[in-house]
């Protein structure tokens, strides 16, 4: 009881409240070292602000290199008359996006006084910028007056709040909500990219557009956003809130897969070919899964299940064997499906139960072989756009695109690597410790040279793998053998008393994994967690040595070499790591909130 | 007894199964994959790659992406430049359609391995033809198309000149971008002049040209239409950079390259460069081209290369009018280099690049 009562963060003792002038006094000047301390790098930092103001302002910078290129830089070649179905997806993550944040709740609240100091930070940004930029007299006294409007409505949003003239906090969606829109509505007011610096002062440069070509999308962007949101705040209490959250996750999930390779790829359907071949295979593994899969989850044969699904294994086994001597002809389709046919007959004796459990199982197994033979076909059928390059993405979507799947692909695979590391079973501890151990020794680019050069001269007759699909694959096998050894420090903080415990009441050994021992592992693998993933992002600038052009590519060799802008590369750099910082930074942020709701730090 | 029974129903349920995937995959010989690694095999087994990609609908065509001038992407992410213009000259010869490439960009590591593994159908990606490249990697030289050589570049205020030779050197610092040969060939003229350089190699010539801007470098060297382009491009007002010597201190051939040992596609390829260089001495070029054949201001060897009376295009596998498509789709030679390369300032007069008539080295055999 006492506990709870600690955690509950209104009756935890106050701070005692400080004037600025204390709190300056006794932080930054409270000793002679701390004082000497606070002089010097107040100088050090502004002189940096300085100086990288003069760098961003000089008249030497082209910015129009920038601006010009701002298509190349996010989607590269994408064909411009294609471009409704880059914001299509966007289109169809905003609406995700807006109704995840309803149906999730999200009905954190902001205090009206900590948007004060946001503000006031602002103006105090303003002043510096004022004081220190290179600019015109005229631009300066703008910065200044500026800098006068924040300050001032920064106090009156303090004073406000606490002499209530004004509400206590503000609902923190629709705040974020107000921000895109004063960004959104500053598209229609503000000719991005229109202007180049020179001496200081602004011109306009002609022809230059960035801003005037999106305005229009992005604010049908923003007003899906807040439909959506609004919409599902509506419909919340019409629908079974537990089963929407099963549905939005799927979802999501699906999502990357479904908007790159369907929507973004367009493929030709040769329809003939779906009717005579896929449909009917795909029909056929949902059938034979069904004889397969019904018997083996009957609780009378248990575990002699597993003698079955072992025999498909080693078949899917020797199947792929096979594939690498040119024996088998057969479609790379089957040799997935039966692979995962046998993975499944695996599992199944784990969904031993009653009949409607049986059949939630075999339903989910139809489920899963429509969507993954739909996603072959589809990754398999030629696109319909007229691209140039062996990757339909480029720029910042390919970095997104590559950072996302792998993501979400070496997850599952870091877990199952983690535990099988950790696991008692000799034959899986081996494998998996050689398996983390080899791959970790490796270096990324050797990996990915590998995937994308070395491996399709060993492949047979009939096997290919696309550029984009062999960077995929190489990064998440990389990936995943970072992301085990980080799960397996969570799963060894696990205390020995938790697996006794579930094994007490009788759970199996799947149970105890799945519920007690990977969500505490989990919980504590956070923070190493979100960092492999900020990596994850970061590293994908290395898909360049394998030809893809991400985003690093474009700024800093692309540009560079169009003869319009030859040279002109600091430019685009600057630019791509405020990108990069404000992603990571974003990323590193949530993992705050995330640790922060399972209580982490905490005990 | 009931579960064992079940059990073999199911092994046998799992053999019928087989049996029947196997059988779709036979019907179906394999994957709609399996053409793509035929192209693989292809060029090894004998037929020529010419009908892979006539079957195919595009050219796979290796460039650099980032080759100022040669091959570089336009804001909208078009391929464009000298390289790319080929690429498309080639298409257009074997597809009729100068827009069916698919460009492929590669890295300096990557090009040869693409070249080997049939990732690509021909290579356009300013490699300098030497007699390793040649001999060792599997692969074949087309006619060069662009003579360069590696030249310095220096600042007229530091008392340099068109005629300064590498023995003006002495003691200067010179600079390059690192893990090319350019670094080898400058040290061996060098040694060659018997005088001592300091020698600094950095990241790339974007950097290496920065530092020459700043006065840290006192020359610097590359291939000269490299230099040529920088010069047109970064020269600060009131500053003169002279790039010298005349005659370059090392040769860079540079031209289409592919797979080895297949002659078919040899001929194309080189064809279709011989046909930009014959139309351009013949004054065909891309607003003409459709109006040679039965024009008879043009010679019988004009009109046999654009398709007319005699033409020799259908023996190479081609259509009758392939090159008259190459040269109104894409240029002739001399549309192919001004359009791409006048804009750096690199012209032909008086170059290596000109004509053989005006004293060059660009020379076709005759098309008869």
């Amino acid at each position: 009881m006492n506990e709870i009562e600690l955690s509950n963060p209104a009756k935890l003792p106050e701070t005692p409240k400080r004037s600025i002038g204390e709190w300056v006094k006794s932080n930054l000047f409270s000793n002679i070292p701390n004082t000497v301390l606070t002089i010097v790098f107040g100088f050090l930092a502004l002189y940096s602000i300085k100086g990288l103001l003069g760098f961003i302002l000089s008249g030497e910078r082209r910015w129009a290199a920038v601006a010009t290129n701002m298509r190349l830089l996010m989607a590269q070649g994408y064909p411009a008359n294609q471009f409704i179905r880059v914001w299509f997806t966007l289109g169809c993550l905003m609406v995700l996006t807006g109704i995840s944040l309803a149906i999730w709740r999200s009905n954190g609240v902001l205090k009206i006084k900590r948007i004060g100091t946001w503000v006031l930070n602002l103006g105090l940004g303003a002043a510096i910028f004022a004081s220190l930029a290179p600019v015109s007299a005229n631009a300066r006294g703008g910065w200044l007056i500026a800098t006068a409007v924040l300050l001032l409505l920064g106090y009156f949003l303090k004073i406000g709040s606490d002499k209530s003239m004004l509400p206590d906090d503000v609902p923190t969606v629709w705040f974020s909500f107000g921000c895109l829109a004063v960004l959104v509505l500053s598209l229609w007011t503000v000719p991005y990219g229109h202007y180049a610096f020179t001496d200081g002062e602004l011109i306009a440069e002609s022809g230059r557009t960035v801003a005037m070509s999106t305005k229009l999308p992005f604010t049908v962007m923003l007003l899906l956003l807040i439909g959506a949101f609004m919409l599902a705040e509506v419909a919340r209490g019409l629908v079974h809130i537990p089963k929407a959250k099963i549905v939005l996750s799927s979802l999501w999930l699906l999502s990357p897969f479904v908007l790159n390779w369907i929507v973004l790829r367009d493929p030709d359907f040769d329809y003939g070919r779906v009717f005579s071949t896929d449909i009917p295979i795909g029909l056929l593994f949902i059938g034979f899964g069904f004889l397969v899969l019904y018997p083996l989850t009957n609780p009378s044969i248990g575990e002699k299940g597993r003698l079955v699904a072992i025999a498909l294994l080693m078949f899917a086994a020797f199947n792929w064997i096979a594939a690498f001597f040119g024996l088998y002809p057969m479609l790379q389709k089957v040799r997935i499906s039966f692979l995962l046919l046998a993975l499944a007959a695996l599992l199944a004796p784990n969904f031993a139960a009653d009949n409607r459990t049986r059949l939630r199982f075999i339903s989910f197994w139809a489920g899963f072989i429509i969507v993954l033979h739909w996603l072959i076909t589809a990754i398999n059928s030629p696109s319909t756009l007229d691209l140039q390059g062996p990757t339909y993405l480029g720029g910042f979507s390919l970095t997104l695109f590559v950072a996302v799947l792998t993501l979400l692909l070496s997850f599952p695979l870091g877990v199952l690597l983690a535990l099988g590391r950790t696991s008692s079973m000799p034959i899986a501890r081996v494998l998996c410790t050689v398996y983390i151990e080899s791959v970790r020794g490796v270096p990324l680019i050797t990996i990915l040279f590998f995937f994308s050069n070395i491996l399709p001269l060993f492949l047979p007759a009939g096997m290919e793998i696309a550029e984009l699909a062999a960077i995929v694959t190489g990064y998440t096998l990389f990936s995943a053998a970072y992301l085990a050894e980080n799960v397996r420090g969570g799963l060894q903080s696990v205390m020995r008393g938790q697996y006794e415990a579930a094994d007490a009441i009788g759970l199996t050994t799947s149970q105890r994994t799945g519920f007690i021992v990977i969500p505490q592992a989990l919980r504590v693998s956070i923070p190493p967690l979100v960092g492999q993933a900020i990596g994850v992002f970061k590293e994908t600038s290395l898909v360049a040595i394998v030809g893809a052009f991400d985003i690093l590519r474009i700024a800093a060799y692309v540009v560079p070499a169009q003869t319009e802008f030859l040279g002109v590369k600091r430019e685009g750099l600057l630019l791509i790591s405020v990108i990069y910082f404000a992603v990571a930074f974003s990323m590193s942020k949530y993992s705050q909130k995330l640790e922060e709701r399972v209580g982490l730090g905490e005990r | 007894m009931t579960h064992k029974s079940k059990l073999i129903k199911l092994l046998a349920v799992l053999f019928a199964f087989t049996l029947v995937a196997a059988a779709c995959g036979d019907d179906d010989g394999g994957d709609s994959s399996a053409s793509s690694s035929d192209e693989v095999t292809l060029t090894a087994e004998g037929g020529s790659l010419l009908e892979t990609v006539q079957e195919r609908g595009t050219l796979n065509c290796g460039v650099s992406g980032a080759a100022v001038a040669f091959s570089t992407l336009d804001p909208s992410g078009n391929m464009v430049g000298f390289d790319a213009d080929f690429c498309r000259a080639v298409a257009a010869a074997v597809l009729g359609d100068a827009e069916a490439v698919n460009f492929v960009a590669l890295t300096a590591a990557e090009r040869f391995t693409a070249v080997q593994s049939g990732d690509i159908d021909v290579l356009m990606r300013n490699t300098t033809w030497t007699q390793s490249r040649d001999t060792d990697v599997g692969m074949d030289f087309g006619p060069t198309t662009y003579y360069d050589g590696q030249q310095l570049m220096g600042k007229a205020s530091d008392g340099f000149s068109g005629s300064s030779t590498v023995a003006d050197l002495d003691g200067a610092t010179i600079c390059t971008n690192a893990g090319t040969t350019t670094e080898k060939n400058i040290g061996d003229a060098a040694e060659a002049a018997g005088i001592t350089i300091n020698l600094q190699t950095y990241e790339d010539f974007d950097i290496v040209t920065d530092n020459f801007i700043s006065g840290a470098c006192d020359v610097v060297t590359t291939d000269g239409s490299a230099l040529v382009g920088r010069k047109a491009q970064q020269q600060p007002e009131g500053e003169e950079w002279v790039i010298f010597p005349g005659a370059p201190i090392s040769k860079e051939p540079l031209g289409p390259t592919y797979g080895q040992n297949d002659s078919q596609w040899a001929d194309v390829v080189n064809w279709t460069v011989y046909a930009t260089i014959i139309a351009s001495e013949k004054g065909i070029n891309s607003s003409n081209a459709s109006s040679v054949v039965g024009n008879d201001s043009f010679d019988a060897e004009a009109q046999r290369l654009m398709g007319g009376e005699g033409e020799l295009q259908s023996l190479m596998g081609l259509s009758a009018d392939a090159f008259q498509q190459v040269i109104s789709q894409v240029g002739n030679y001399d549309e192919i280099y001004s359009r791409n390369l006048n804009p750096v300032g690199l012209t032909r007069d008086g170059s290596s690049n000109a004509g053989w008539e005006d004293g060059g080295l660009i020379y076709a055999p005759p098309a008869r």
